[in-house]
């Protein structure tokens, strides 16, 4: 099976309101799962895209900036409370989800990522960090309750997804730091 | 980097000419020895155990049945297999990457050394009634200090030995870039990993957590995220022994039947699968823990249903082994085929049948991880038939079968064909003590009998009198069973010293001629382990933060015995 097909199954899977439903049940599923699953879904359905319209990812992507801007605008706008409530009460806003995370942030990072220079890659992967970790810290000592939709224990348990996934960042930023791959391939 | 290159394969010839360095063998006879000993004496009190919940004999004031349940659970759940994984594997890294380093010989005396202490550490509360805990860490039940104390320090042995693994492959991969890692050093790599990771949790748990709580520095405990701590690693040990055992189906059964290994790829993501999937598999243990919400609970389900998945791969893996061997041999018809598969060659015999247990025993591991079936099953002796049809039939024996020729090569000596006939006939008393050992428990486990608990009629209540031919099979089983210990232990250490010398292979299959070359990506460990945390992560976060924050009063320690 090519990854376009898997990529698309897979967002059908996402998209199909049982699935969707119980995975917005609980903020950090909502957050962490689905919309990486919608990202991840977006990158594998890149492919076909880019072999079907190579001149358009050339001339509006060669050096893979647009792309990955793209992805990051993206990104972050979905990491806003706000932005995660107004998906569960407004339609419009959820339809925005599916399309956005999967074809915008999916395949900016997609066609984005390989044509960067690693210096950007690194400070990409560490400017994600510095965010989780801020977003962490917010999300489990803030006394309010930021998400209408969602209670505070939630909140507290997707601050320690962000703390726990930057970590596991700060992990593979060491490992690419300390480990030279040419030392082994 | 060029002088390496030569340095290298000029150890490589030799270690094929000389067999291994007699100081790595060493190192693996003396894990081997231990294991089997432990064998021993944990299949004795096996047998006590089990003569004692068949109301067939009773145990002296001075030895209560949780004390034998204890002592048989760590001797051959802990010292057993982790004596064995660490042996062979130290001896596959040896032979296929041209010998130990001496930093690496001297981390495996030197965790070698941390576990024997560990373990008396352990060993010592057992007998004096102090710690008849049940082998687990399983808060509000407290040991002695020093049960939990001896047993950080066997995982503190174990991480020594991880290390010294991660060196050996890494040198190897620093003298020889750019080539994929041998396969069963790739098996040890993911093994070791999973140690290292899966020992993490419990290291968490006893020392933070249970260490202070039954020395009495503090005066309670959360038992929730203690047992939670404990099932990321249980259920990860567990599949360390399971993979251990795989990497003997892929790598050395096909050259036992004189076949090719089946695609390299298709083993080296299955090895992945397991190592990224296994650490989260732990929650379905906890299933019926009614601290775990439903939600929760349901997406564990699929991720405990994900881990049979490279399982399912495994078998049609080596099915097709099978299958390809036996007809280039001349293997004919629908069937007729498996007639041209080695039976008499107890090398092959014993994994074999330890493969076709694993098809119950998966099946029944699967039923177990589903709430409602599980409701049915939860703590009767389904569960304890579980994990002997698991533990003592796929894992052990393969190790068995491993051990006919692993123990000859690092003794350099041979297998007898009468050692073999002896080998085959331990086997089938092993295979047919099981089927009736672990046939027994899942059924009077379905009828409701309760596992973790010493023989009782309960009044004579009529219920509890109809499980007693079923525990007496069971005794019968395991009547059986010792004898095949018995036999298997005597064969270890006949073919360790008494055996004719000579020189016997280390079995590793080559690939298929037309096999697809392997992607490099398979050799990133560093991203495949980031990959793990964050799965592991992700499971944990939602569970563990409101075990944390909505943390009922704690309990003080508890003496049940």
């Amino acid at each position: 099976m090519n990854q376009s097909l898997l990529g698309l199954l897979l967002y059908i899977f996402l998209v199909a309101p049982p699935v969707a439903k119980f995975m917005e049940l609980n903020m950090v599923i909502h957050m962490h799962m689905q919309m990486t699953g919608l990202v991840i879904a977006g990158y594998l359905m890149a492919r076909f895209f880019q072999i079907r319209f190579p001149g358009f990812f050339e001339k509006w992507n060669h050096n893979g900036v647009p792309g990955i801007m793209l992805f990051v605008i993206t990104a972050l706008y979905w990491m806003l409370p706000r932005s995660m409530d107004e998906a569960l009460t407004v339609q419009a806003v959820e339809l925005f989800k599916f399309i956005s995370l999967p074809f915008f942030a999916g395949i900016g990072l997609r066609d984005g990522w390989k044509k960067l220079a690693p210096i950007v890659k690194n400070s990409i992967i560490i400017g994600f960090a510095i965010l989780f970790l801020a977003l962490g810290w917010l999300y489990i000592w803030s006394p309010e309750q930021l998400c209408n939709n969602y209670l505070v224990i939630e909140q507290i348990a997707l601050g320690w997804g962000f703390l726990t996934t930057a970590i596991a960042m700060v992990i593979y930023l060491a490992y690419r730091f300390f480990i030279d791959p040419s030392a082994y391939e | 980097m060029e002088t390496a290159i030569p340095k290298t394969s000029f150890k490589d010839k030799t270690n094929k000419v000389l067999g291994i360095n007699p100081q790595d063998a060493l190192i693996s006879k003396l894990y081997m020895s231990v294991s089997f000993i432990a064998l021993l004496i944990g299949g004795i009190l096996g047998l006590v155990q089990g003569l004692n919940r068949a109301g067939l004999l009773e145990l002296p004031s001075w030895l209560n049945y949780y004390q034998v349940l204890t002592a048989h659970g760590l001797l051959l759940v802990l010292v057993f297999t982790a004596f064995f994984t660490i042996g062979y594997f130290y001896a596959a890294l040896s032979h296929t990457l041209g010998g130990l380093l001496p930093v690496v010989r001297k981390m495996a005396w030197v965790g070698f050394s941390l576990k024997i202490v560990g373990f008396v550490l352990a060993v010592v509360p057992i007998i004096m009634n102090e710690a008849s805990v049940m082998y687990t860490f399983y808060p509000p039940m407290a040991a002695h200090p020093a049960f939990y104390i001896g047993l950080a320090l066997i995982v503190v042995g174990v991480w020594v030995c991880a290390f010294g693994a991660f060196i050996q492959v890494a040198n190897w991969r620093k003298n020889n870039k750019g080539q994929h890692v041998p396969i069963l050093a790739y098996f040890a790599t993911a093994v070791f990993i999973l140690l290292f990771f899966g020992s993490v949790p419990v290291a968490i748990e006893v020392l933070v957590m249970i260490i202070p709580w039954s020395i009495g520095w503090v005066e309670t405990i959360n038992v929730m995220v203690a047992r939670t701590l404990f099932w990321a690693f249980g259920h990860t040990l567990v599949n360390i022994w399971y993979l251990t055992a795989v990497s003997a189906w892929y790598v050395v059964v096909p050259k036992i039947m004189g076949g090719r290994r089946w695609s390299d790829v298709l083993t080296r993501v299955v090895i992945i699968g397991l190592v990224v999937m296994n650490i989260t598999g732990g929650f379905h243990h906890q299933i019926v823990d009614p601290a775990i919400n439903e939600v929760v609970k349901y997406m564990h389900v699929f991720m405990s249903l994900a881990i049979g998945f490279p399982s399912l791969m495994t078998a049609f893996a080596l099915f097709a082994v099978f299958e390809r061997t036996a007809r280039r041999k001349g293997g004919k018809g629908l069937i007729g085929w498996w007639k041209k598969m080695p039976w008499g060659d107890v090398r092959f015999l014993a994994p074999f049948i330890a493969m076709v247990a694993f098809i119950p025993a998966g099946a029944g591991g699967i039923a177990q991880s589903t709430n409602q079936l599980d409701g049915v099953v939860h703590n009767t002796m389904w569960i304890v038939g579980h994990f002997h049809l698991t533990l003592g039939m796929s894992v052990a024996m393969t190790f068995f079968g491993i051990s006919y020729w692993l123990v000859p090569y690092i003794s350099k000596r041979v297998l007898t064909p009468a050692m073999n006939r002896l080998g085959v006939i331990q086997t089938i008393l092993w295979t047919v003590g099981m089927i009736f050992m672990s046939g027994a428990m899942h059924w009077v486990g379905l009828l409701g009998s309760p596992r973790r608990t010493s023989y009782t009629t309960y009044g004579d209540h009529a219920t509890a009198l109809s499980w007693d031919p079923y525990l007496t099979f069971l005794a019968v089983g395991g009547t059986l069973l010792i004898i095949a210990v018995i036999l298997q232990v005597y064969a270890v250490f006949n073919m360790m010293f008494f055996a004719p010398k000579g020189d016997t292979e280390f079995p590793i299959a080559e690939e298929e001629d037309n096999a697809t070359k392997t992607p490099y990506w398979t050799e990133r460990w560093g991203i495949w382990i980031v990959v793990m945390l964050i799965v592991v992560a992700m499971a944990y976060v939602i569970p563990l933060t409101d075990m944390i924050v909505n943390a009922p009063p704690g309990s003080p320690p508890f003496k049940t015995w």
